[in-house]
């Protein structure tokens, strides 16, 4: 009884984070699959087919926020992750120059206000800082990427 | 030309761009707030890039996030559209020190007509008649008073950097005068960061007529005739049409040269707009020069056949204008009814939400500057302009019967929109005969309005 409804707690869990992930992704459908459970979330009534049809017929944009790495990644965290996004339009890299280490690897724990990448926007090296507190489990971005706002580029596991 | 053209709009002149840039075959680049993530022009444009939450300071007004968009996608022009950073010369300026040409006037044009006194002082001294008043930023009441005694009630207390028809209020009398001068003050030190405001005469039941011009940076300036936006709410165009009722041949001439001068005087590049109030002698005064597209230039697209968009885009590439003011016609009869997102039969309350069945009108004589789409949530922090109808025809009469079929077939459900109201000036005699001046809503709705 008891271990059924803590799988059941967890599903539910991850059915909000997945809507959540929906939302900020503006995705119509989202399945995820993990051990013992598959859950496929599709929006009612949603952009529906006519938005398909209109679609279909113009070239696919090669949006930056379409990057796939970024969905299956955050789906992963198993509901559990939490995603440091980025907070500004620039280019992001690791290190706080060309030569020097990276702020952070995978594994490694951070605290809050540690600067974890670089955004530069106009010229500016922005540092940016994490609020939260936990272990990287995925770096989402690469080195000299684009990023928009609102953009994964960290997913970090809480203690 | 340009190769890859950033929008830094959204809506329907965001699609309206992206639409010119296509024909053009320049790459696009739609920047976009996260309410905005399913809109239309991020699905039109080649890239997109999200640039910030909802809220207009923190996406469309945040010129280091669009200007950061623009160095990441590497584009070579910003179109501003209208509203937002349009008019904002200092963004203008950041454009240039990056090396990403602006598409529309230089910062200090824009810089110039953006300080209405200093407007007004240039056209005096060009010989284009202005609206008596202050020529320069009130002192203190005792000049105010003195001013309206000169000129004569009843007078309107204007702020400088106001526009759009905000900061402006009338007063019949010196009490009046008084109480509107600190009331104006402190609304122009709050919308727009300077409190000067000047005192002009209030031209009565005027109509508002004004020039659509062109101009290439190698000093070739055109007008392209007039636009009549008298049918006002609040100071905020509802229908606009092409040529005016109240103007004929000759006088589209002398404005015509007038407008042209204009925008000379001012160093002009780009399309702009010159707007003057015709008072019911005939007089007119110039008011204010727009230094951006406007809403309502599909009307004069219309009736002159030219792509003021594409325009606009080739000037800003350095390309010399070919079209020359003695073949500019305006044929036939345009007229353009903004839909908004808003219920006349509640105060005008906004109506925002989603779309869930929506039908534009066809046929002859009928365009839809729209970003709308069934399925479309219509999201409550940007303006309610839902889509432009523009109708046209070989007369007046004749566009005016467009309209009203248009209005008929148009589907947007379940929101409450402006198209009732629009029916019902539409069938108004007054309208039909083309007798009317600013009040006209006013008079139509009642005295609460």
């Amino acid at each position: 009884m008891e271990k059924k409804r803590s799988s059941e707690r967890e599903a539910f869990r991850l059915i909000e984070d997945m809507l959540e992930l929906m939302e900020q992704r503006g995705l119509v459908e989202l399945e995820i699959e993990q051990t013992g459970l598959r859950i496929r979330l599709k929006k009612a009534g949603g952009p529906g087919p006519q938005l398909v049809e209109y679609v279909a017929g113009l070239p696919q944009p090669v949006a930056p926020h379409a990057s796939p790495a970024a969905k299956p990644a955050a789906a992963e965290g198993g509901g559990r992750s939490i995603i440091i996004k980025s907070p500004m339009v620039g280019s992001f890299y690791r290190a706080p120059a060309p030569d020097a280490p990276p702020f952070l690897e995978i594994g490694q724990d951070i605290e809050p206000g540690q600067v974890v990448c670089i955004i530069e926007a106009m010229k500016l090296m922005n540092e940016i800082k994490a609020e939260v507190r936990g272990r990287v489990t995925e770096i989402l971005v690469q080195n000299g990427d684009p990023v928009e706002f609102g953009q994964p580029l960290f997913a970090v596991e809480p203690p | 030309m340009f190769s890859k053209i950033l929008i830094a709009n959204r809506g329907e002149i965001a699609v309206r761009i992206i639409r010119a840039c296509k024909e053009l075959g320049i790459k696009t680049v739609a920047v976009y707030s996260e309410a905005d993530r399913t809109s239309l022009h991020v699905k039109m444009a080649d890239e997109a890039i999200c640039i910030g939450p909802a809220k207009a300071e923190h996406s469309y007004l945040n010129i280091p996030a669009i200007v950061s968009a623009s160095e990441i996608t590497d584009v070579d022009g910003i179109h501003p559209g209208y509203g937002f950073l349009s008019q904002n010369a200092h963004f203008a300026e950041i454009c240039e020190s990056c090396n990403i040409t602006f598409i529309g006037p230089s910062a200090e044009s824009i810089r110039l007509m953006g300080d209405k006194i200093a407007a007004k002082d240039l056209m005096r001294k060009s010989g284009i008649p202005i609206v008596p008043g202050t020529m320069s930023a009130v002192k203190n009441k005792e000049e105010a008073l003195k001013t309206a005694r000169r000129i004569g009630y009843p007078v309107m207390v204007k702020a400088s950097a106001g526009g759009g028809g905000r900061g402006m209020r009338v007063c019949h009398n010196d009490v009046r005068l008084i109480s509107a001068l600190m009331t104006c003050q402190t609304e122009a030190q709050a919308a727009f960061g300077n409190s000067d405001v000047f005192v002009e005469k209030f031209v009565d039941e005027p109509r508002h007529i004004e020039f659509q011009i062109l101009g290439d940076q190698a000093g070739h300036m055109i007008h392209l005739g007039e636009r009549d936006c008298t049918i006002q709410r609040r100071h905020q165009k509802l229908i606009e049409e092409s040529p005016s009722p109240a103007i004929d041949a000759k006088m589209r001439r002398k404005m015509g040269e007038l407008a042209v001068r204009a925008a000379k005087a001012a160093n002009y590049h780009s399309a702009g707009t010159v707007e003057f109030l015709l008072d019911q002698t005939g007089a007119f005064f110039f008011i204010e020069m727009n230094t951006r597209i406007q809403v309502e230039h599909p009307v004069t697209e219309v009736v002159t056949g030219v792509d003021l968009i594409k325009e606009q885009i080739r000037i800003a590439a350095g390309e010399p204008m070919t079209i020359k003011q003695e073949a500019v016609e305006l044929k036939g009869w345009a007229i353009e009814a903004r839909i908004n997102a808003e219920d006349p039969a509640n105060n005008f309350a906004p109506s925002p939400g989603r779309i869930t069945a929506y039908h534009q009108p066809g046929g002859r004589g009928i365009r839809v500057d729209t970003h709308c789409f069934s399925g479309y949530e219509v999201p409550p922090y940007y303006d309610s302009m839902l889509a432009k109808l523009i109708v046209s025809g070989p007369t007046r009469q004749e566009a005016i019967r467009v309209m009203q079929r248009a209005l008929d077939e148009f589907v947007i459900e379940p929101l409450r929109t402006t198209i009732p109201l629009h029916k019902q000036i539409f069938s108004d005699p007054t309208f039909w005969r083309g007798q009317i001046s600013t009040n006209y809503i006013e008079k139509l709705l009642g005295p609460h309005e």
